[in-house]
């Protein structure tokens, strides 16, 4: 095993646990400290697959921006009591199946697919997600998602000023 | 391109004269202006006038059927603006953000309505679904509005979820955006092989299938409809029952159209369990229903059953149908609703004696039902005919169609309700003010589903030049 293996195993580990503690624990404020975790650790997969600059923008964007963000909703709207409501048996019962067969699919796809065969992540040669290849990519195969993205967050401004204005 | 920078320049256009007009009931005005530019627009590029080139990449891809499809759209809107569009300004306090947000609605139908990349579609349902989520929530006052914004925003980013998880697998085994790219272990086999099943694949087309299918309310995916469609204001639920509705079954098609052979035969188990349980769900629980409102937006369940028959069929009758279907049920639909926001009661009881007092609105209102039932003479026969005729002809599945017949049946029931409550009941049906334009407005609706049930060619002839 070598370096980035012992780094790949670790981060994964670290993902998986952090992800799991951010729907076990009971104070949403953990959660959202938890999810922290979790966007770090698949920010250190990116710099293994030599995304420089994606790991950057998913620290700052979302480690960063969003989850603060997330935490002053939580903590204005004082939702860090534990007053859950519980849900019944069955309901449990329900979504342990549902969510259970959609993990046994995903996971058996990921084994058996023959996509994957013999496919090696580009840990040190690949360079898609460099700030240049991205840019390049981004405004000239792309650009015309990249200008009509506009119009959706144009849309969600005006929403969110109707929204939160008040009467 | 054309009618996707026109409806996103008249948005913003929409937000600046909120500004500079100080009258506001000038801006219903204003909108019906836009939305005649912007079908000219439209008109412009299907007839190669004068088209705006951008080079998307082959992200884009504009045909015949697509642009066809957007000038239903926007003339659909048109009538929706020219009925309700008075009732848009009674409805919050802010009536130039409505229909700048309307207008970016019609910039993500028409994106809907020509992508051939799977990041297009996935922007078009975003910018579609985004402004909806707020014009679910526009009276703010109202907890009931409030609720139903909240349930859509919540339930309507799991489905993005899906969808970008669907995505992501597709272009994990393909290596691409577009629509019918191949697998790499397919590309890459020797010509003659037989070619292999990619599993990323299927999960990603099944999961995209999943998310589409929230978006058209199929069942089971359909649990936020009603409390959705009840809770949002009269003017939007309309708006978002029609237009918005059929762009969804239009990108559907468009996007599972090359799709099915990848699936194999299971892809029939899997739509004809959902188009039985949708039909089942639509029109059993729309039957016990007392509000008209609720009734309608379990009606609107049962009408996307028969619409799934065109992603069943996928065929050109099915092809012809949708555009059909798309327009008998957004007339009849738009007719109903504009007639529904003016009652002053909602029940059923709300309709007793409307024939008395209001013998237009009663007979336009019948005509709308009688076609959302597929009753002869209307455009819904055909509408539904075309449907049925599309899945025999694909063949295989005869049993389906008895089964859908049998739920046309059902239907007639809970429509035939409204038209026994106007008609044959006492009782003083209370409505607002009523205007002459507004009744000319009716009838022109009900003529036309009159004209497109006994010549349907009319518009189907139309597609062909």
């Amino acid at each position: 095993m070598n370096t980035t293996e012992i780094l790949f195993f670790f981060l994964s580990a670290v993902a998986i646990f952090c992800a799991c503690m951010v729907l076990i624990s009971k104070n949403p404020v953990h959660s959202v400290l938890w999810l922290v975790g979790t966007f770090f650790a698949i920010s250190g997969h990116y710099i293994l697959l030599n995304a420089q600059f994606l790991a950057i923008v998913n620290i700052i964007v979302y480690a960063g921006a969003i989850m603060v963000l997330f935490l002053f909703v939580i903590m204005l709207m004082n939702l860090n009591q534990q007053n859950e409501p519980q849900k019944g048996f069955w309901m449990k019962l329900a979504g342990v199946i549902s969510g259970g067969c959609f993990m046994m699919v995903l996971i058996s796809l990921v084994r058996q697919a023959a996509d994957l065969n013999n496919k090696t992540a580009m840990t040190t040669d690949g360079d898609i997600g460099l700030i240049k290849n991205l840019g390049k990519v981004l405004f000239s195969d792309y650009v015309v998602p990249f200008e009509i993205t506009s119009v959706l967050f144009l849309s969600a401004m005006v929403g969110a000023i109707v929204m939160g204005k008040k009467d | 391109m054309n009618a996707i920078i026109v409806s996103a320049l008249l948005g913003v256009v929409m937000m600046f004269s909120g500004i500079v007009l100080k009258n506001k009931s000038l801006l219903k005005y204003v909108a019906t202006g836009g939305l005649l530019i912007l079908i000219l627009a439209n008109l412009m590029q299907t007839y190669g006038w004068y088209t705006v080139n951008v080079n998307s990449h082959d992200l884009l891809r504009f045909s015949k059927f697509g642009l066809f499809f957007n000038t239903i759209a926007f003339a659909a809107t048109f009538l929706y603006l020219i009925l309700s569009g008075k009732d848009i300004e009674h409805t919050g306090i802010y009536p130039a953000e409505y229909f700048a947000l309307i207008f970016f609605v019609l910039c993500g139908v028409s994106i809907m309505s020509s992508f051939n990349g799977l990041l297009m579609l996935f922007l078009g349902i975003e910018i579609m679904s985004i402004p909806l989520y707020i014009l679910t929530g526009a009276d703010k006052k109202n907890l009931k509005s409030n609720e139903a914004s909240l349930k859509y925003f919540l339930m309507g980013a799991f489905s993005t979820g899906i969808m970008l998880l669907g995505i992501t697998l597709i272009y994990g085994a393909t290596g691409s955006f577009l629509l019918g790219a191949q697998s790499a272990i397919n590309s890459a086999a020797a010509s003659g092989a037989p070619p292999r099943a990619s599993y990323l694949q299927i999960a990603g087309i099944i999961l995209l299938f999943v998310s589409m299918s929230f978006k058209v309310s199929a069942a089971p995916f359909h649990f936020w409809t009603p409390d959705v469609y009840d809770g949002a204001p009269s003017v939007f639920t309309s708006f978002m029952a029609t237009v918005v509705k059929a762009a969804g079954f239009f990108a559907f098609i468009r996007l599972f159209e090359g799709q099915t052979e990848i699936l194999g035969p299971t892809w029939k188990i899997l739509i004809s369990f959902v188009i039985i349980a949708t039909l089942l769900v639509g029109n059993i629980t729309a039957v016990f229903q007392q509000s008209v409102k609720r009734m309608l937006a379990y009606s609107s369940i049962a009408q996307a059953g028969f619409m799934l028959f065109a992603i069943y069929s996928a065929n050109d009758l099915a092809k012809e149908g949708i555009l059909l279907y798309a327009t008998a049920y957004s007339l009849a639909t738009i007719g109903v609703f504009a007639v529904l926001i003016k009652m002053k009661d909602y029940t059923l009881d709300g309709f007793n004696g409307l024939a008395k007092t209001e013998p237009v609105l009663a007979l336009t209102t019948t005509i709308c039902l009688l076609s959302l039932s597929g009753i002869p003479l209307t455009a819904g026969f055909f509408a539904k005919y075309y449907m049925l005729a599309s899945m025999v002809k694909a063949g295989g599945a005869v049993w389906l169609v008895i089964v859908a017949v049998i739920f046309a049946a059902v239907s007639v029931y809970y429509y035939f309700r409204v038209i026994q409550s106007m008609y044959f009941k006492d009782g003083v049906a209370e409505t607002s003010e009523i205007t002459g334009g507004f009744k000319i407005g009716l009838i022109f609706v009900a003529a036309l589903i009159v004209l497109f049930g006994l010549l349907p060619s009319l518009l189907l002839n139309y597609f062909y030049f």
